[in-house]
């Protein structure tokens, strides 16, 4: 090893250790630290003058004093004349970009990776409500609209309705948050009587969610980092966000070695995609280790209503009618326990079936079989449990969730604890597991089983160190 | 009117860290807060949602360098999401308004192998995209120059000035102190205007937050010393200062500080020292602590703040705050 040093953040110490271990190195020492006001401190304890730096930090725990302090290390390693930084983030950081705005509860709902189908499947301007002209408020004026939505809701009711080309977004309007909720939905019936397919808005503006990809690239190049080393990318594209080089690894060797080698009868499972978004990376293992495949698709489209609209009514935008508590409020405690409820007493109900999976669908069969479900990362854990349930429902035997990102944030262990649809759940170290693993405990005499990412990165250090291909590690692991 | 150039508005925006500060501001200029949010997210991340149009409009952001031990990157994070969140929302013009600039003090290489962590947050802000900073008493006015974008540095001055001649008529009885060397500048400038005499004390610094012994330079007996400082964090120089005024002969001691961090157990400390009164400015949330704290007294300073975003709004100068109090 040539000239190389390993600094490890905070995030994830233990996997520093073992990636150093790995690579026949010690990690580097550096101080890290907070003030009393809660600025992060960072000093570089050994000598890096003209080295090649690599430093581990993972996206997890406190993300963003995780942030500040790998941007403080790549600074202070720059300026102390490192001749290559190299970020290691095992989980990239903001790398699941926010999708829904805001639910009940103001917590935005965060899952799966559709963010972009979402926002291009609606038309985006709010405000195009010069499709059609003569009776029409001119289109700039978007002052006096907001005006007048403020002032009369009914007002702007019968403004919009009375345009059938008018698209309304609203049923993912934030601004039409609990309690804005009501009036909403009696604008809704008085414009659904007039055949349209229309819903006022009290608020022209449709809110959304910034997307941070750029901002934290940039923040990392302008750091000073000269090139970044990352696993499973939520999203393919981050990498174009960069001017630097971006290594994706790929944690597929690991899961096709796990189902290879723990899978009881591995030739006869079925891999299962979550979502849309993870088919690529399930149809990839499936493909290669000649398994079939199965794919969930999840209909992200909420309607906050609280009794089912009929298709019809609602035009361009009809979906299957789905009950209020349908799932995109995920955060609400009364939701969590209700959905928990219905995995528990599976077989239960059709009714509760068609509540949580209304808008889910199965593509592919699992009758009989052992499924394993394959996606990059769990954090709240909704989308897992709902593909679990619904794969029990289908007459699927034992589900294996194979996820690489355990972030388990808030309630999701003990979702996945309580929940029965799920018997075995893999992770990998990428965030430090060490909490997790003891607080999920044994569920059905199985635990938490975490595989070990170290190798893969040490490999890969070493080979950026050597200026030696990564790619061939994409395939083989190590 | 213009097609290309629509008359485009202030929109005040609030990220989490000092709500009450940016109702005041709005509240002096008269505009409703702006309807973006700053929210958190389950797994610790931030997210900025937008809830009403920017495109062209010319935005504040207020978010003051705050939240201690728990949330302060938080903030760091915070504003600098939302800097990039009106910038894709097309906004004319960004400028942060920070009050008090986070990482202010590590703005140095006063060790070997250490970030110079004030650059690295300007070079954050400017990356996110922010056209303007406007800040208060920074801690060393070199600051400005890690940007490479205007810097509006407003001082407490003016309004700190105000404060003492309302509250003592005789100025022959006060004398200024700086606590530290690095403040003696600014604790000259308004003995200065104030013509007053004023002292120093000389600390030596073993570590960070720790201070191992003082010197005074000056003569206080007899006197109401007052303390001038850019801030107060964990108190500790401020009460060891006040331990060696009394011990030097001086009537009453009493401090003056712009930025009220107040981090650990610094209240705790002031209720028990010998500081007859604390006053800070509100350019960091008090919240409870004037509960906390009957000593401390609160200069308000989002008079300064909202005139200064007024007059960059209109293109009028600012410098004209530097020496007048806003009320």
């Amino acid at each position: 090893m040539r000239d190389i040093v390993v600094f490890s953040g905070s995030s994830n110490r233990a996997l520093t250790e073992r990636i150093c271990v790995n690579l026949g190195l010690v990690p580097g020492e550096v101080e890290l630290k907070k003030f009393a006001n809660g600025e992060t401190s960072v000093r570089l304890c050994d000598s890096v003058r003209e080295k090649d730096i690599f430093i581990v930090q993972s996206g997890s725990g406190k993300v963003n004093d995780n942030f500040m302090e790998l941007l403080l290390t790549i600074s202070a390693c720059k300026m102390a004349s490192a001749k290559r930084i190299t970020v290691v983030c095992p989980l990239f950081f903001y790398s699941r970009q926010a999708e829904s705005p805001s639910s009940k509860k103001g917590v935005p709902f965060l899952s799966g990776s559709t963010k972009h189908t979402l926002l291009d499947s609606v038309p985006s301007s709010p405000c195009s409500f010069s499709h059609r002209t003569s009776d029409q408020i001119p289109a700039p004026s978007l002052s006096s609209l907001n005006e007048s939505a403020a002032t009369s809701p009914h007002k702007t009711a019968k403004t919009t309705a009375s345009d059938t080309n008018v698209i309304s977004p609203s049923p993912l309007n934030p601004a039409v948050s609990s309690k804005s909720m009501k009036q909403q939905n009696v604008s809704i019936s008085s414009s659904c009587n007039e055949k349209d397919s229309e819903h006022p808005r009290k608020h022209p503006y449709r809110s959304w969610i910034s997307q941070s990809g750029t901002l934290i690239a940039n923040s990392l190049t302008s750091a000073g980092a000269d090139h970044i080393v990352t696993m499973d990318l939520h999203d393919p594209q981050f990498q174009g966000f960069f001017d630097i080089p971006v290594d994706n690894l790929y944690s597929k060797p690991l899961v096709q070695h796990y189902i290879v080698n723990y899978v009881s009868n591995y030739k006869d499972c079925v891999i299962v995609s979550p979502d849309a978004g993870g088919a690529k990376r399930a149809t990839a293992i499936a493909d290669s280790l000649g398994l079939q495949f199965a794919l969930i698709h999840k209909e992200r489209r909420q309607r906050v209503v609280e009794h089912p609209i009929t298709a019809v009514s609602l035009g361009p935008y009809a979906l299957a009618p789905i009950s209020s508590s349908d799932n995109l409020i995920v955060h609400s405690p009364a939701q969590n326990s209700s959905t928990s409820n219905n995995s528990d007493s599976n077989g239960n109900s059709n009714n509760s079936a068609e509540k949580v999976v209304a808008t889910t669908m199965l593509v592919g069969d699992v009758q009989g079989r052992v499924c394993v479900i394959v996606d990059d990362l769990v954090d709240t854990g909704t989308t897992v449990l709902r593909a679990a349930r619904l794969l029990k429902e289908q007459g699927c035997v034992y589900v294996y969730a194979v996820i690489t990102h355990g972030i388990f944030s808030g309630e999701a262990l003990k979702k996945l604890k309580r929940s029965s649809s799920i018997d075995q759940v893999i992770t990998s170290n990428t965030v430090d597991q060490t909490a997790h693993v003891e607080e999920y405990g044994k569920v059905n005499n199985e635990p938490l089983e975490v595989l070990d990412v170290s190798r893969i990165f040490a490999e890969a250090i070493r080979r950026i160190n050597n200026g030696e291909s990564v790619s061939l590690i994409y395939d083989q692991g190590w | 009117m213009s097609l290309r150039h629509p008359k485009n508005s202030i929109k005040i925006l609030s990220a989490n860290s000092h709500p009450d500060l940016s109702n005041m501001i709005c509240e002096r200029l008269g505009l409703p807060l702006s309807n973006v949010k700053a929210l958190e997210l389950a797994n610790n991340e931030d997210a900025i949602l937008v809830g009403e149009s920017l495109r062209d409009e010319d935005v504040y952001i207020i978010q003051t360098g705050c939240g201690g031990f728990e949330k302060l990157n938080d903030y760091v994070m915070e504003l600098l999401l939302m800097i990039h969140a009106c910038r894709t929302a097309s906004a004319r013009k960004i400028t942060a308004v920070i009050p008090n600039f986070p990482y202010a003090r590590q703005d140095r290489k006063d060790k070997s192998r250490v970030p110079i962590s004030a650059k690295l947050v300007a070079n954050l802000l400017t990356t996110a995209g922010c056209d303007h900073v406007i800040t208060l008493d920074l801690h060393a006015s070199q600051i400005q120059g890690f940007f490479s974008i205007p810097v509006d540095n407003l001082y407490a001055e003016p309004n700190v000035l105000k404060y003492i001649q309302s509250h003592f008529d005789n100025k022959d009885d006060i004398i200024l102190v700086s606590p530290d060397v690095g403040g003696a500048k600014r604790v000259a400038s308004l003995a200065d205007k104030l013509d007053t005499m004023f002292a120093l004390i000389h600390k030596e610094r073993a570590k960070a937050n720790v201070v191992s012994k003082m010197v005074l330079v000056g003569d206080v007996t007899d006197k109401v010393c007052i303390l001038v400082d850019d801030m107060a964090d964990t108190c500790g120089t401020l009460c060891k200062a006040s331990d060696l005024l009394l011990e030097k002969g001086a009537k009453e001691v009493m401090a003056i500080v712009t930025h009220g961090i107040f981090s650990g157990n610094a209240i705790c400390k002031l209720n028990q020292s010998n500081l007859k009164r604390v006053v800070c400015t509100n350019s960091m949330p008090l919240n409870n602590l004037q509960e906390l704290c009957p000593k401390l007294e609160v200069i308000d300073i989002s008079g300064t703040l909202s005139e200064a975003i007024r007059r960059l709004h209109n293109g009028e100068s600012v410098s004209y705050l530097f020496n007048t109090a806003v009320f």
